[in-house]
């Protein structure tokens, strides 16, 4: 559920507009790693200058690499604009002996390689020809990973649409015990895909949204959470067959316009990181499943959604972004192994956790942090995968 | 890196024009006039680290932190090596990164964009939990690196109280002490987490001749004694790690000692005037003590008055917290005033002094605030209900970073 946040993703909607000529792929300059570049350029930091080797290369991702070899008055190398006015990325404290880089995006166009305190202290830098693969569209690996995801999509609002089907039958039925055993089974396809129903506005509302969001008006509460307020608060089915029908409309509804979305690599990472970040917002805190406590359920729907978008993009961030893959496949192990601690069978209305009014503050802090080591190491990847 | 050029948080976004997305906003907020009008910089590097001698900054956000379980060597290694080059950046007022790319999160958080320095200065120090057997840093642990022990007139609340690492941000400008430590943990997040954090508005430790003495919450000149940063056989007598210590790589650096003092505000506020002043030992206006006229005038503890009692009582915070009085002792005060809002449970001001002290053995500061925290007549105000040590390392040289200075 948004909490008045503008929609990441924009599928099927709007594009974003990104013309960025250059992209560091180095979160830090500072920390002196690079990565995973199409080409490498030494740049060699000496009391004379620093030229760049090669001094042309070709567009695409470049990895300066830079040495200090003996320039006592020399101690950083930067890449600028070809008037020097900006600074595109850099490498500071390089004494002599010392070795360091960045790594980037160019396209075509000169640039300058600039080191403050040198005899000469500009060098050109130019980038020839059109970007490998200017579009995403032209790498096969990331075609397939939207096509991938877009089933992904389609198949959980499926599923989301047959579970709430049975979960609306046994509160047709009356079946008070069997409706609350159903409800989060019907919610997780729905928290695996949650950012894209989230573009719709109106619709996650209509499905997912909480009494104080965005209304405090008791008829305009509908959905999953009214029901579940029905059932766990006031302990009765009564509006709840009319409640349920209208949920099913509106899956229905979104249904019909998964369907037709398109979607993007960047937009697929970004989404990822949404679902760490509602998992972060909602579930540490109890608050989205605050009458029934069901919020185990929910958060491994977050969970599944975010590993999904990974697992797509895999085969092109192992390329690409290994590192970057590493840290995101490290978080995810710390997390679910402080989430496997919260495992029973069949567990809490058979859910496979425990009740989370049952887990601590402090535990909650520390399941906390792990989300949100998560989420940040997820939302290093979108760079990797848009133009 | 000669540069000390502030106006480089100008170029946030590299190359005018190639963010299509989100890039205008930024540009306006750099082009805007400074927030502050302090456009000093305390240089990063040097022999000591910044924060300690230097001239006490009016406010200070401080932060510990806890590394994360299963972090390995190399892991915290890398982020405090990371850490250092994005401290020295910031305290030149430039950003922690520039964005070239609107497609990604933005390097640096932001608010401190058009902000200047403000004497930023980033302290960082070690507590005793880090050098366990987690990174194979206990052959680098000082001796006089251990937990402290139980002190008088305390009550600590664990959510306030130890840490593996803790960063002292100080600057003039409270958004730029803030977005140091958010941004330091920002990019420490999967290594490191936050273990508490404090924000302190106004300093109450005097480190400079050219300062005057603040007040604290009491409305008391509780620093006029304190060693200033340029009494250098002071400092090396008391506060800068020497030759005595057993790990040399620690030698002109300080141990910390971090007490967060709740103040009871609405109590002190009721108690008369004379009384307030027989509690400090100082008058409260002049700050001069009991015995003098003016702030500066060296108490005399000996004197008496007519019935036989000293002048400044036997139970005056000055009198047992003075060097004469501690065979010599000495530590340096660099504390802030805080406050965390209202008291949930009493409905009262929950703030207090946020005492931050340095010296070359926390054995000093155990032995004053043994006999402090027995008899201090300020005990009836007071309660210390956070507390921290931490081992702080010396400078760096600008080709030095805080991971391999730790990892040697």
């Amino acid at each position: 559920m948004n909490h008045g946040r503008i929609p990441v993703l924009t599928a099927g909607i709007a594009t974003l507009g990104l013309v960025a000529s250059a992209c560091s792929s180095t979160m830090s300059a500072s920390t002196g790693t690079s990565s995973g570049g199409d080409a490498a350029v030494a740049v060699t930091l000496t009391p004379q200058g620093c030229a760049p080797s090669p001094a042309k290369v070709a567009a695409g991702h470049i990895a300066f690499n830079v040495t200090n070899k003996n320039a006592d008055a020399v101690s950083e190398a930067e890449l600028r604009s070809s008037d020097g006015s900006h600074i595109l990325g850099e490498q500071e404290n390089l004494t002599p002996g010392l070795s360091g880089g960045f790594s980037l995006s160019l396209q075509a166009g000169t640039y300058q390689i600039s080191c403050p305190g040198a005899a000469s202290s500009t060098a050109t830098f130019t980038v020839t020809g059109a970007k490998a693969g200017t579009t995403w569209q032209s790498d096969a690996r990331l075609t397939a990973a939207v096509r991938g995801y877009a089933a992904y999509v389609t198949t959980n609002v499926n599923t989301l649409i047959s579970n709430t089907q049975a979960f609306c039958d046994a509160i047709d039925a009356g079946d008070m015990a069997r409706a609350k055993l159903l409800y989060p089974t019907a919610r997780v396809p729905y928290e695996r895909v949650e950012p894209v129903a989230e573009i719709w506005g109106d619709l996650d509302t209509a499905i997912d949204g909480r009494w104080e969001n965005p209304v405090t008006v008791a008829s305009q509460f509908v959905g999953f959470h009214r029901i579940e307020q029905l059932m766990w608060e006031d302990d009765t089915l009564t509006g709840a067959p009319a409640l349920c029908t209208g949920l099913l409309g509106h899956e229905r509804q979104l249904l019909t316009l998964v369907t037709s979305a398109t979607y993007s690599p960047l937009e697929m990472a970004a989404g990822a990181t949404d679902l760490i970040n509602e998992a972060a917002t909602a579930k540490i805190t109890g608050e989205e499943d605050r009458y029934s406590n069901v919020d185990f359920i929910d958060f491994t729907g977050n969970i599944d959604g975010a590993r999904e978008v990974v697992t797509l993009l895999t085969p092109y961030l192992k390329a690409v972004a290994p590192s970057a893959l590493t840290t995101v496949a490290a978080r995810l192990a710390t997390l679910e192994s402080q989430l496997s601690t919260y495992k029973r069978s069949p567990g809490y209305d058979d859910t496979g956790f425990v009740e989370y009014s049952t887990v601590l503050d402090a535990q909650r802090r520390q399941l906390s942090a792990a989300v949100n080591a998560y989420a940040e190491a997820l939302s290093k990847i979108s760079t990797y995968v848009s133009d | 890196m000669e540069r000390q050029n502030v106006s480089r948080r100008g170029l946030l976004l590299g190359a005018a024009g190639t963010l299509a997305a989100g890039g205008a906003g930024y540009a306006v907020a750099a082009s805007q006039s400074t927030n502050t009008s302090d456009a000093g910089v305390v240089p990063f590097y040097g022999a000591n680290q910044a924060g300690i001698a230097t001239t006490a900054q009016n406010r200070l956000a401080y932060g510990t932190l806890n590394v994360v379980d299963g972090t390995s060597a190399a892991d915290l290694r890398d982020l405090l090596n990371q850490w250092s080059g994005a401290a020295a950046r910031m305290t030149r007022g430039e950003l922690v990164g520039q964005d070239t790319r609107a497609d990604t999160p933005p390097v640096d958080t932001g608010e401190a964009v058009g902000s200047l320095p403000a004497n930023l200065t980033v302290t960082i120090g070690y507590g005793p939990d880090l050098f366990d057997d987690r990174f194979g840093l206990a052959p680098r642990r000082p001796r006089a690196l251990t937990q402290l022990p139980a002190l008088p007139n305390e009550d600590l609340d664990p959510s306030y109280t130890g840490g593996d690492i803790a960063i002292q941000a100080c600057s003039d400008d409270p958004l730029v002490a803030f977005h140091t430590v958010r941004n330091l943990a920002r990019i420490g997040m999967g290594v490191v987490e936050h273990n508490w954090l404090e924000l302190g508005f106004g300093r109450t430790a005097t480190t400079s001749a050219t300062q005057a003495t603040p007040r604290n919450l009491m409305g008391f000149k509780d620093g006029t004694r304190n060693i200033l940063g340029s009494q250098t056989t002071l400092m090396n007598d008391h506060v800068w790690i020497g030759a005595e210590t057993d790990q040399p790589w620690l030698r002109g650096g300080s141990y910390q000692i971090v007490r967060r003092i709740r103040m009871f505000i609405e109590n002190w506020d009721r108690d008369y005037l004379a009384d307030q002043q027989n509690v400090f030992g100082r008058q409260k206006t002049s700050g001069a003590p009991l015995t003098g006229s003016q702030e500066t005038d060296t108490p005399d503890f000996t004197a008496r008055s007519a019935d036989g009692s000293y002048v400044i009582p036997a139970d005056a915070h000055i009198r047992l917290a003075a060097h004469e009085t501690n065979d010599g002792l000495r530590i340096l005060r660099r504390g802030y005033s805080y406050t965390d809002g209202i008291d949930p449970v009493s409905g009262t001001l929950a703030g207090g002094l946020f005492f931050i002290a340095y010296m070359k053995n926390p054995a000093q500061f155990i032995t004053l605030q043994t006999g402090l925290g027995a008899s201090d007549a300020l005990n009836e105000y007071i309660t210390h209900t956070g507390s921290a040590l931490f081992a702080c390392p010396p400078g760096l040289t600008v080709s030095q970073r805080w991971g391999d200075q730790l990892f040697g």
